[in-house]
């Protein structure tokens, strides 16, 4: 199992959430988060005066999926979420050891 | 019989004489209080009234009036007799020949008459510098002459405002007057009219209560007969007083209080015993006259309004009999309970309830001026939210907005909500209410944008009926809108403010979809939204409540992260209405030309309403009603180009002008250089320019100095000296010599540093000059004159005011394009210097 983590723009969650529902992926974690990377966040003016924006809006797409559907999951992430301009976002892919549904304690493979 | 034909002057001696002697048995025997008083009154009244017949009737209607103790008719036997000889029209020759025919009698015999004289119209206004007169005449009492002259003396004389300014003063002479006697009652020798618990105090607690809440004389600490025994106790005791000492002294002096204490018959062997006893009974009267009226004091509700009284309970209807009566009144109790930063009574509130089922919409606020107390109600500050709900829980605001009430305690499951429909509304008011009253850092940013609003009351109503739709169970906002339409048209809204609160209902939940769903990196979203709102005070009300509607969800919804995508979209919206508007001008296929000119009046033809509008910014379409723009096309009309066309018209508390001409240089700084000559503050305005060169300018601006109120050809004067100067006549700055010091080299409010910003990268045809300054007079003619003198064109100019800060965006090019990057630090640095200090 993989856990893939994806910081996406803020108005691109509702495509990725589409995409992956074709793929069949349903359950997933939406976080707002503030943050920069490249982009670094930029300068705002407002009434002449000149504001530094360093956090950058962002939310953060948080699922887990089999490692058969890991890539194809991905792509459809990145595919969604891309604009092609700074500030599209990252995905993580993290191995998940184990994991376990809280209400029956039953171990999923 | 006559008393005062010659001759027979003693008979007026001889009747008094015989009043005063049966007034001295009863005193003899221990018996001069209240009832013998009133029956010395009415002989006197007697005495009074024939002498007003044998004065001879006057030519204007005239009254006699007992005032103070007499009008109570407690009139002791060397008191003053207190009067006013009120006339009904302007004291003549024939008035006085009256006036000395009454008094001169009394006088002869020794009377000691306190006389006021006045004429009726002298009580339309409040006679602020004789308080005791004023208190005098709460106990006036007709005795002789005409009595609707006295009906109307009363009609006047009892009003809130004269009742207010009475109990004001009567707490002040209290205190004064306690402080005569070291706020003591335990006097060895009491004065037993003067001193604390003595007759003037009993009357102050009486006083109180009549001009507060008459209720409150039965629920004091003394129980109301001991109140009245007390009354009876000094009246007797100083009747004593008079008599022993033949005059008007009221001093229970140690000699006195023997001969006192026998005349009422106290017990004991000694006379040292039998004072005891009396003096014994005067502390324990006068200690519930005093305890009475320090009760009183606290307890008596304040008049702040008609029939509303502030008490420390909160504010209380004063006759709650009248009030039932009188629904448009009900609104006055909240607005009184804001400003005197308490609640409204539950007797009140209990009130209201009782009634309220009675009444219509309409009955709240029939009048022009009920309709805008309603909207002064809705200005949000502290306080607004807590009476709102005491509004709704008795029912009130479900009357009056019987919209609101189809969401009263309404339930819409959803994931997000945590409150029933009604609350969550009021929660809305109450974040706006926090945002400008509680300090917070983090919302200091949108603090500062509501309170830059201009009119925050209608971006309340906005909020009260922005939800009111969820009614149904569908789409709810078209809902809202045709709800509040019906609310919109009993208040009456002008045109204008119906308008944005409409649009604010139907937009409600866009600026959250844009903020939260769009990708506002792209300029073309925010242009649209830009679109949207159309102007700045909109885009401030819309972004306000969508941050407060958000907030008003559940205590998690609205976080840090969707705090600064709305002022994402806030700052980017506005600065696209600020600095990017120039590039969008008007086609004849642009929305709302159509009913431009579908509806222009039939002076005005098609071609000549489309050859003013077409290549101005289509922002103009927005900013103004379509009524203004059919005027500034008459402005336009047949203009050549030495020619300046003007109107200047009065609108609430500010002054409009509109000025069309055609370009020239300097213009736009000449212009504001004779408002400022004639000490005008510019507080908002337009500047706009079409590609033919034709220039409109719009200001708004106060007339600190009432120029314009005070001078009868004022308005003439300012327009005529605008004509001169725009058409070169005349030199601007031989005008403003005069006031060189304040508009030439003013400095801004000290608290306000200056902002100089020049943009060409934000518009593609001009360079953009953003100013933020203190507002002083003369701000503007000093920046666009700087302008000028670099050779820059002002095309487009957008002023506003925030309290001391003036906000002001120029659109400016040189030689038709926009600024070089030197061109603009040399302007920015000379504007920046003359800003900073004097040049």
């Amino acid at each position: 199992m993989k856990l893939i983590k994806s910081i996406v723009r803020p108005n691109k969650v509702d495509d990725v959430k589409d995409a992956l529902a074709k793929l069949n992926i349903s359950g997933m974690t939406v976080t707002e988060v503030r943050g920069h990377g490249k982009q670094k966040g930029h300068t705002a003016i407002y009434r002449g005066k000149e504001y530094n924006v360093s956090l950058l809006p962002k939310m953060e797409v948080e699922i887990v999926v089999p490692d058969s559907i890991a890539d194809d999951a991905i792509k459809a992430i990145v595919q969604a979420a891309r604009t092609g301009e700074i500030g599209d976002g990252r995905v993580f892919v993290l191995p998940v050891l184990e994991s376990y549904r809280i209400r029956t304690g039953e171990r999923e493979s | 019989m006559s008393i005062t034909q010659p001759g027979t002057g003693s008979a007026l001696r001889a009747a008094l004489d015989a009043a005063r002697q049966e007034l001295r048995a009863e005193i003899a025997a221990g018996a001069g209080g209240g009832v013998a008083l009133e029956r010395h009154a009415d002989r006197v009244d007697a005495l009074l009234h024939q002498l007003y017949v044998d004065a001879g009737v006057p030519d204007r209607p005239v009254a006699i009036v007992a005032l103070g103790g007499y009008g109570r008719r407690h009139l002791c036997l060397h008191s003053d007799i207190d009067l006013l000889l009120l006339f009904g029209g302007r004291i003549g020759p024939s008035e006085e020949r009256f006036l000395r025919a009454f008094l001169h009698p009394l006088w002869d015999v020794g009377v000691v008459v306190g006389h006021q004289v006045r004429e009726l119209d002298e009580f339309v206004e409040l006679e602020e510098d004789n308080p005791e007169f004023l208190l005098a005449l709460l106990d006036a009492r007709h005795v002789a002459g005409t009595p609707a002259l006295f009906d109307r003396l009363r009609e006047l004389f009892h009003t809130a405002g004269t009742h207010a300014y009475i109990l004001r003063a009567l707490l002040t002479l209290v205190e004064e007057r306690h402080a005569r006697f070291n706020a003591t009652l335990y006097q060895l020798e009491p004065d037993v009219k003067e001193a604390p618990g003595a007759l003037r105090d009993l009357m102050a607690t009486r006083t109180l209560a009549a001009l507060t809440d008459p209720l409150l004389l039965r629920r004091g600490p003394a129980d109301p007969g001991r109140f009245e025994e007390a009354e009876e106790f000094l009246l007797r005791v100083r009747s004593i007083l008079h008599l022993e000492s033949g005059r008007n002294q009221n001093v229970l002096s140690h000699e006195l209080q023997e001969r006192t204490a026998e005349v009422l018959g106290y017990p004991g062997a000694e006379p040292r015993q039998r004072v005891e006893r009396l003096m014994s009974d005067y502390f324990r009267h006068a200690r519930i006259v005093s305890r009475s009226l320090e009760w009183m004091r606290r307890a008596a509700p304040v008049p702040v309004g008609p029939n509303l009284g502030l008490s420390r309970d909160g504010i209380r209807f004063l006759d709650p009999v009248r009030a039932a009566r009188t629904p448009a009144s009900w609104i006055g109790a909240f607005q009184a309970a804001i400003e005197a930063g308490t609640e409204v009574t539950d007797e009140a509130l209990s009130c209201i309830q009782q009634h309220v089922e009675r009444y219509r919409a309409e009955d709240f606020a029939p009048e022009p001026r009920d309709r805008v107390a309603l909207l002064r109600l809705l200005r949000p500050r502290a306080g607004l939210y807590a009476r709102l709900s005491q509004m709704h829980d008795c029912g009130l605001m479900g009357r009056i907005f019987p919209e609101f009430d189809a969401i009263a305690w309404r339930v819409v499951r959803d994931f997000y909500h945590k409150y029933t429909v009604d609350e969550h509304t009021l929660l809305t008011i109450r974040n706006l209410e926090w945002l400008l009253t509680k300090e917070d850092p983090t919302r200091e940013r949108f603090r500062t944008v509501a309170a830059s609003l201009s009119a925050p009351e209608l971006l309340v109503l906005a909020l009260l009926l922005h939800d009111t739709g969820k009614w149904r169970d569908d789409e709810h906002a078209p809902e809202s809108v045709r709800m509040a339409e019906e609310a919109l048209d009993r208040l009456q809204l002008p045109r204008e403010a119906r308008e944005t609160v409409l649009f604010l209902i139907r937009h409600h939940l866009q600026m959250s979809l844009v903020a939260f769903r769009r990708d506002t990196d792209d300029p073309q979203i925010v242009a649209d939204f830009g679109r949207l709102v159309g102007t700045e005070d909109r885009l401030k009300m819309l972004c306000l409540l969508t941050l407060v509607d958000v907030e008003a969800v559940s205590p998690d919804t609205l976080t840090p992260w969707k705090e600064e995508l709305i002022w994402r979209l806030y700052v980017d919206t506005y600065n696209q209405l600020t600095q990017r508007y120039g590039d969008e001008l008007i086609d004849r296929n642009q929305a709302g030309m159509m009913e431009l000119l579908a509806g222009r009046p039939a002076d005005l033809p098609e071609a000549e309403v489309a050859r003013f509008v077409e290549g101005l910014p289509q922002r103009y379409l927005q900013l103004f009603p379509r009524e203004a723009i059919y005027r500034h096309v008459r402005l336009a009309r047949d203009i050549r180009p030495a020619e300046v066309h003007l109107s200047l018209e009065p609108s609430d508390s500010v002054w409009t002008l509109a000025v069309v001409t055609l370009d020239k240089p300097f213009l736009f700084s000449n212009i504001c250089g004779v408002l400022s000559s004639f000490g005008m503050d510019i507080l908002r305005g337009q500047a706009l320019t079409n590609p033919n060169g034709l220039v409109l300018d719009v200001f708004q601006f106060s007339d600190d100095e009432r120029f314009l109120a005070l001078n009868t050809d004022a308005h003439a004067q300012v327009l005529h000296v605008l004509q001169d100067v725009v058409s070169g006549r005349v030199d601007v700055t031989s005008l403003l010599r005069g006031r060189e010091q304040s508009v030439l080299h003013a400095r801004s409010a000290a608290r306000v540093v200056p902002i100089v910003r020049a943009d060409s990268g934000a518009s593609d045809r001009y360079t953009i000059l953003d100013i933020v300054a203190g507002n002083v007079i003369g701000l503007l003619y000093r920046i666009s004159r700087v302008i000028s003198r670099h050779g820059c064109d002002v095309d487009l100019v957008l002023i506003s005011t925030e309290g001391e800060r003036a906000i002001d965006v120029f659109h400016i090019t040189k030689a038709g394009a926009k600024l070089t990057e030197a061109e603009q630090r040399a302007l920015t640095s000379d504007l920046q210097g003359t800003l900073e200090g004097p040049q």
